[in-house]
């Protein structure tokens, strides 16, 4: 029995529309699992749902844009709200993962308690997926990392939550996604807190301007290795932006720049995945770029690990 | 068919539900502390695996010992319940040597119906600190791995089952096959 999109489609905009009377605001941010949420409400609830997306200032070239227009094409009712200006200060000297990710999950859900309020909505729907929820821990189980949606609401919130993807793995949401028309169906999972768990150590803007760079060449490059048929496009693939400054030599003058590890895996729901096995050539094209095109990077890595023991991410 | 899984706290709890769902199981997700008697009737059930460390702390694992001494269906244990199941049925479980997380190839030395149609070396994942150490009594063992003797053991009369490795994610080789199985079993002794 494999799983049935269409059904499921119906049945979840009865659900939302039974459990939401009044006004509701989506917490968009423009990948598969929220778009699709932000879709399906929007067919439940018509006018009555406003998505938001925030642009936290720790987004992927070109990403806010991207967004905006997905929504635009979903005719989905959308706000786009700038708030780096309000990231940046709250991350300012803080260093450890965990503290980054409840940080960010505390300032997503002011804003949208602020927005929810502008709007008149007392609920909030989320694209929450099983693995957020069974990774954040509670209980019996062990807290691998926060989903900001999940670990990060305060107990005192005063939104009702609604979350229709609650029990859908990666690849059953994409087929939701495809169903329902949305174009970003097949983009690769990009985390809540944003390249700021892709910046080991403090996040700044500048340390954040140099992962966004390199991640954007590592996208380029294996997506047209891929188009051309020399891999198969993995699971996710970024670039992650190490606390480390290594030596190097640029035309004849010692340099101490910043390391940068490149990280593709293969997978089919995040819970389990393998590194993938990208052809040297590209790897090559990715080192040679980065370390041109991105100022300050003078050395590249290739991150070898499996999950377990590692994760996709590395914070 | 009725087959529950039962959740000691693991990050692949849900995998396996997915698992039996989609190979047309009637399943859900049950908390360890579930009463007996709210299991009545079921055709299989499978102990999921834990939290670090659940396995051999039985003060973790609820009802699992009630569910091991008064159930007549099929059980598979899985990592943790695998560990448990040891425990509690007069053997032991206790920290790996090396403990195995990631890729990892099981040898089946012991033909049985939960590796039918499989072959004989085939590639799992893992993820456990604990491990079994000693058989309980009337069990025999099915499988190993290069660090691990007891990747899977089973009751000589009984219909108990155990694993060491994860059957229920994507990676492990044959896992949907294995669930097969299980589920084929529990068809049978109905």
């Amino acid at each position: 029995m494999m799983f049935d999109a269409t059904a499921f489609i119906a049945e979840q905009t009865e659900a939302i529309r039974k459990s939401v009377p009044g006004k509701a605001i989506i917490a968009c941010s423009g990948g598969v699992d929220s778009t699709a949420a932000a879709v399906l409400a929007s067919r439940a609830l018509g006018d009555r749902l406003l998505a938001v997306y925030i642009d936290t200032g720790l987004m992927r070239k070109g990403e806010t844009e991207d967004v905006a227009q997905t929504l635009k094409e979903l005719s989905v009712r959308h706000r786009i709200v700038h708030a780096a200006d309000e990231f940046f200060p709250a991350l300012r000297g803080i260093v450890d993962p965990e503290k980054k990710r409840s940080v960010i999950g505390r300032k997503f859900i002011e804003l949208f308690e602020r927005e929810a309020k502008t709007f008149g909505a007392d609920h909030l729907v989320q694209g929450t997926i099983a693995p957020d929820w069974i990774e954040s821990g509670g209980q019996l189980r062990d807290r691998i990392k926060t989903h900001h949606n999940v670990g990060g609401l305060p107990e005192n919130m005063k939104l009702k939550l609604v979350e229709p993807l609650r029990d859908l793995y990666k690849d059953e949401v994409r087929a939701v996604a495809r169903a329902l028309g949305v174009r970003v169906s097949e983009r690769q999972p990009f985390p809540g807190p944003g390249l700021a768990v892709r910046v080991v150590g403090e996040v700044t803007p500048d340390r954040v301007a140099l992962v966004r760079g390199a991640s954007a060449i590592v996208e380029e490059e294996i997506q047209a290795a891929a188009g051309r048929g020399l891999m198969p496009l993995p699971w996710q693939y970024f670039a992650v932006l190490l606390p480390v400054q290594t030596v190097g030599v640029h035309g004849d003058l010692r340099v101490y720049g910043q390391t940068v590890a490149v990280r593709a895996v293969d997978s089919i729901d995040g819970m389990t995945a393998v590194y993938s096995k990208i052809p040297h050539e590209v790897l090559d094209r990715i080192s040679i770029r980065i370390t041109n095109e991105v100022g300050g990077i003078n050395r590249v890595v290739y991150d070898v690990s499996n999950k377990p023991p590692a994760t996709v991410e590395w914070e | 068919m009725r087959v529950y899984v039962v959740d000691n706290g693991g990050q692949w709890t849900h995998r396996e539900w997915r698992v039996l769902k989609y190979l047309g199981a009637e399943t859900k997700i049950v908390a360890n502390d579930t009463q007996v008697s709210e299991l009545d009737g079921l055709d299989g059930l499978v102990l999921s695996g834990g939290a670090p460390r659940v396995g051999v702390d039985p003060g973790k694992m609820g009802r699992n010992g009630e569910y091991l001494d008064s159930f007549d269906a099929p059980i598979l244990g899985i990592c943790a319940g695998h560990q448990f199941m040891a425990k509690h049925l007069g053997g032991d479980a206790a920290p790996a040597k090396v403990p195995e997380f990631g890729k990892s190839i099981v040898e089946v030395h012991q033909p049985d119906v939960l590796f039918e149609g499989l072959p004989n070396r085939f590639e799992v994942w893992e993820s456990h600190n604990d491990e079994v150490t000693q058989l309980p009594r009337d069990f025999i063992a099915l499988a190993s791995s290069e660090n691990c003797d007891i990747q899977a053991m089973r009751h000589r009369d009984r219909p108990l089952f155990g694993l060491q490795f994860h059957p229920e994610v994507e990676h492990t080789q044959f896992g949907a096959d294995i669930f097969r199985n299980f589920l084929k079993l529990c068809e049978s002794s109905k």
